[in-house]
């Protein structure tokens, strides 16, 4: 038998529990899925604090985090069905039919919108192109994350972190509490990638060093991993020829990007924007496919979980309001060079644009910056910060209705640098 | 005969006197010192000829670096001692698996060897799978003759064994007008002369309407329409089960060390890592170190060069980039010929894009590390043929080293010095499209020679066919479901990469042969394959495998018993979901 439903949300983690309330508020028949047994996606192994400072001004545990959202999602009864995969999406002219496996069986949902809360996957080694042997004890750190608190198992005693993206950085401390030793961190990048609270809190605080335009450019070891060779980088992240040191070592984890997950939405061709490796969205995380939206890590990579469960909120209310259907006038927001990127991509002039969220990234590490929309040569927003750094995500609220936008305004992201 | 003063002649001149030739009982040994190893591959590469049963054995005494001993378990116990098998075959890659299968039809005991934890690690599991056609070698040759034979009976055999396999076709493709006329006589020559009846001469225009992805500067090519791909490994594992369905004892992680042969030169006893084996025949189909057994068997009479090859496997999402096999040849007359087609480009048999394998001599025969160079190669290479091939969409490489002779054929006859010892020796590209014709040759030999000691029948039962793990993402819903009301945990998703159950994992585990190991369920039904390369299923599976094993999670192992995966508790403890 065929069920159906208004909003389709895949994935329960911070994004889809947010998205997925949000929609049932407004109104919406919402069904989430949840491949996983338990709900709270990656927060079930974030057992660190530093989660909510944004959104509930208090330092929670990311299980903490996760539960206020499950608390809420339970008490409004929304439907979840755990343990259950989407095998695929299909366009049918009601919406979409996706086909579910679980214990049950294979289901056929009918839906008129989806919400891909679906996160991101970690870069691993042969994606960073290290290369030697292929032993065990090569993890990357959301795995060696899953093994040491959720499993309750050790994955070293002695180890390489590559990489200084915040989960990295977190597995630095966390394993030296667990007594492994972490003989140091090496980024490639001439800038740390993780938050700056993170290198205090995780690296210095413990003594761990931060090696940075350093690589790994090899591992050793046919049954364990047993060394990892180093080298120093060039302006060009190319390992300087003389600069190698091995180091001895039993595991090297990885922290090294994360790629946000969106197999499902391109089987539907949704348009991928190449910087943020997520959809390409309009102000209410609608993507280049009408019903399909898109929220959290599966839509750009949030350094903060607080984001990610706004943007599920956005999601869940515009895909709410789509189930019941309205014309939609997208127009794009071009951003400028020193932008790496803009989130949401596009707004939709239907809709209410007094209060949009936008996300941006800076593409360097910037001093003294002004960030400004502008439409048709008027500023609408302008805001001076005294560092922009792309590991940082700022996050600004436009007011777009201040002007008359047209389906033909050219609207501009810029960031200005001081001297430049 | 070769000439051997000539040979010495020309050594003197490249290697200035540091290397001696002699011939003594059809043996052209090489002998002297030198540092580099691309001298001592070059110095018996000048000494062999091609296809010539006068091996070049090596005894060149290399000095540049230490070459590291075989590989050996760390297992002993007695497992096989005391066996009295009629055959023993040692190696379990694509050649004895195919051999212990074809012996497993008579009534007469088998048993299959293998060193490594698994079937399948050394070559056979880093092959490309391209099912050859033979378009690129001469009559003559057992390359040739088993090439053409073993081609066709791919069908059957992957259809028998339950074993994805895909006619795909295959495409060799040049660039340069002037090969036009030499190219066409040349697959005339190849379709009335070599046997090769499929090639069919292709135009530019066909190429771009038949393969619009295919790079614009290509101008004519040979279309080969029964080139096919087959999973390697999953071949090679389906071989060993189905063989040891039918009465073969196989045992893993069991190295040979050493040999006692008698005054004829027979074979008396095998030495293991798991005790003395006393068979009557063996049949050596060791992969790289075939020559190191027939040493053992005071038969060396070849020597096996090690060649490494990398490829690369793509994201799957990359596979509309092509739907075949190819790879652009660039003839320059000016360089001499290498000793590799150049790899290629294919579509996988499940669906991935692979690029690759370049060829790197090298003295260390498990030397499987990667390179970046390999990438780089194969990658500047294949761009030629497809353009849109990227490094970017790589989701992993893997190294495998192939075991020529000299002369750069199969060696597959009896021994020379040693009366019960069948080489199956020298086998790389196309072994794994000739094996399953040669392991019938080798099964006719081998029972004619049982058949002299004792009588030898066929088995009344031989069941051909073997049943792998379900596949549950290829199944229409309703069988699907059908499956997961049987059993609940088909429907319980583990990798979701490959879309692989916690119900098929498990079944994995329940199959006779399948060591319970990360690597092994991997190669066989693919959890740890896709895109994310097992993070995030590599802790569900471990657990599944402590599970189901009863073990605690730190015994759990990726591959070799020394292949630690955690190191035990935390201070926490385990927790119990």
């Amino acid at each position: 038998m065929i069920k159906t439903c208004d909003v389709l949300v895949i994935g329960g983690g911070p994004a889809g529990l947010a998205a997925a309330i949000s929609a049932h508020k407004e109104g919406a028949r919402v069904v989430l899925v949840e491949r996983e047994a338990r709900l709270g996606g990656i927060l079930k192994q974030c057992i660190h604090d530093g989660f909510g400072l944004v959104r509930f001004n208090e330092k929670l545990s990311g299980p903490e985090y996760a539960e206020r959202f499950i608390d809420e999602f339970r008490e409004l009864g929304i439907e979840s069905k755990l343990l259950t995969f989407v095998t695929s999406l299909e366009r049918i002219p009601e919406g979409f039919k996706a086909t579910l496996v679980s214990r049950d069986g294979v289901e056929v949902y009918e839906t008129k919108t989806v919400i891909l809360a679906t996160g991101c996957r970690e870069r691993t080694s042969k994606q960073v192109f290290i290369h030697g042997t292929r032993p065990a004890g090569i993890f990357t750190a959301g795995t060696a994350q899953h093994f040491t608190n959720l499993l309750g198992q050790l994955p070293t005693k002695r180890c390489v972190i590559l990489g200084s993206g915040d989960i990295g950085l977190i597995m630095a401390r966390r394993l030296t509490l667990e007594g492994a030793e972490v003989v140091g961190v090496y980024e490639v990048k001439p800038t740390p990638s993780g938050l700056t609270r993170n290198i205090h809190q995780c690296l210095n605080d413990y003594n761990i060093p931060l090696h940075l335009s350093h690589t790994v450019t090899r591992v050793f070891g046919q049954d364990r991993l047993t060394a990892v060779e180093i080298a120093e980088v060039d302006d060009h992240m190319k390992p300087i020829s003389g600069t190698e040191e091995i180091i001895d070592c039993d595991a090297l984890i990885l922290s090294v990007g994360l790629i946000p997950e969106n197999e499902i939405a391109e089987t539907l061709d949704v348009q991928i924007d190449p910087r943020t490796k997520g959809p390409i969205c309009d102000a209410h995380l609608m993507t280049t496919v009408p019903g399909i939206f898109s929220c959290g890590n599966a839509l750009h990579v949030n350094d903060l979980v607080d984001y990610v469960s706004e943007s599920g909120e956005t999601a869940g209310k515009y895909a709410a309001h789509f189930a019941i259907g309205t014309d939609r006038v997208p127009v794009e927001i071009h951003p400028n060079e020193n932008i790496l990127y803009i989130v949401p991509q596009r707004i939709d002039l239907s809709e209410d644009n007094h209060e949009t969220v936008v996300y941006f990234r800076s593409k360097e590490v910037f001093e003294k910056a002004t960030f400004r929309i502008v439409a048709d040569g008027k500023t609408l927003f302008e805001k001076r910060y005294t560092f922009l750094k792309p590991p940082e995500m700022e996050k600004v609220v436009v007011d777009f209705a201040s002007f008359n936008i047209r389906a033909n305004t050219a609207i501009r992201a810029e960031v200005e640098v001081e001297g430049q | 005969m070769p000439n051997i003063k000539k040979i010495q002649r020309k050594l003197d001149k490249k290697y200035g006197g540091k290397v001696q030739v002699t011939l003594e009982d059809d043996i052209i040994r090489l002998t002297g010192e030198l540092e580099n190893w691309s001298d001592v591959y070059g110095a018996c590469a000048m000494a062999a000829t091609k296809r010539s049963n006068v091996h070049v054995v090596n005894d060149i005494k290399f000095t540049g670096a230490e070459v590291p001993p075989m590989r050996v378990p760390s297992l002993t116990d007695n497992a096989v001692d005391g066996k009295t098998p009629d055959v023993l075959v040692i190696g379990g890659g694509i050649s004895g698996c195919a051999i212990a299968r074809e012996l497993s039809k008579w009534d007469m005991s088998v048993m299959l060897i293998e060193k490594n934890p698994d079937f399948a690690m050394g070559a056979s599991g880093a092959n490309d799978g391209e099912v050859h056609v033979g378009f690129d070698l001469s009559k003559g040759s057992l390359k040739q003759k088993y090439v053409l034979l073993g081609n066709k009976l791919y069908d059957k055999l992957c259809a028998d064994l339950d074993v994805p396999f895909r006619r795909e076709g295959q495409y060799v493709l040049f660039t340069q007008w002037w090969l036009f006329v030499p190219l066409f006589f040349f697959v005339l020559w190849r379709k009335y002369h070599d046997g090769v009846k499929d090639s069919h001469f292709v135009l530019r225009g066909k190429i771009r309407r038949d393969q619009p992805t295919f790079d614009k500067k290509i101008l004519f090519g040979v279309y080969n329409d029964t080139a096919g791909v087959v999973c390697p490994y999953g071949l090679t594992i389906a071989l060993a089960e189905n063989a040891v369905e039918n009465g073969v004892e196989a045992y893993l992680n069991t190295a040979v060390l050493s040999m006692d042969t008698n005054e004829n030169g027979g074979i008396v006893a095998v030495h293991t890592n798991r005790g003395t084996i006393k068979p009557r025949v063996v049949v050596n189909a060791a992969g790289v170190f075939a020559d190191d057994i027939a040493e053992m068997a005071h038969d060396r009479f070849y020597s096996i060069h090690p060649r490494r090859g990398t490829n690369s496997i793509q994201d799957r999402k990359s596979a509309n980039i092509i739907d075949t096999v190819a790879s652009v040849q660039h003839v320059n007359l000016a360089l001499a010929k290498s000793h590799t087609k150049g790899g290629g480009l294919m579509r996988t048999v499940h669906d991935n894009v692979l690029a690759g394998p370049d060829a790197v001599e090298t003295y260390a025969k498990e030397d499987t590390a990667t390179h970046p160079e390999s990438i780089k190669v194969t990658y500047d290479k294949q761009k030629g043929t497809v353009p849109l091939a990227s490094e970017r969409d790589i989701i992993t490489y893997f190294t495998g080293v192939r075991a020529p002779t000299y002369e750069e054929d199969f060696v597959i006859e009896w021994g020379r010095k040693c009366s019960n010892m069948l080489h199956c020796s020298g086998i790389q590209s196309p072994g794994l499209t000739a094996a399953p014709a040669f392991a019938l040759d080798i099964e006719k030999m081998v029972v004619e020679r049982i058949a002299l000691i004792k009588p030898v029948e066929k088995k009344q039962k031989w069941n051909p066919v073997r049943h792998g793990v379900p596949v549950l993402k290829d199944m229409s819903p309703a069988k699907r479901a059908a499956y997961i009301q049987k059993n609940p945990d088909y429907g319980v998703i583990i990798c979701r990469c490959e879309e692989i159950s916690k119900g098929e994992i498990i079944d994995c585990l329940n199959r006779p042969l399948c060591p319970p190991t990360v690597d092994a369920i991997k190669k066989r039904i693919r959890p740890g394959m896709g895109r994310c390369q097992g993070g995030f299923c590599s802790p569900l599976i471990t657990k599944i495998i402590a599970e189901h094993e009863d073990i605690a999670l730190s015994d759990v192992r990726k591959s070799t018993a020394e292949s630690v995966i955690c190191f035990g508790e935390t201070k926490g403890g385990s927790t119990n979901d």
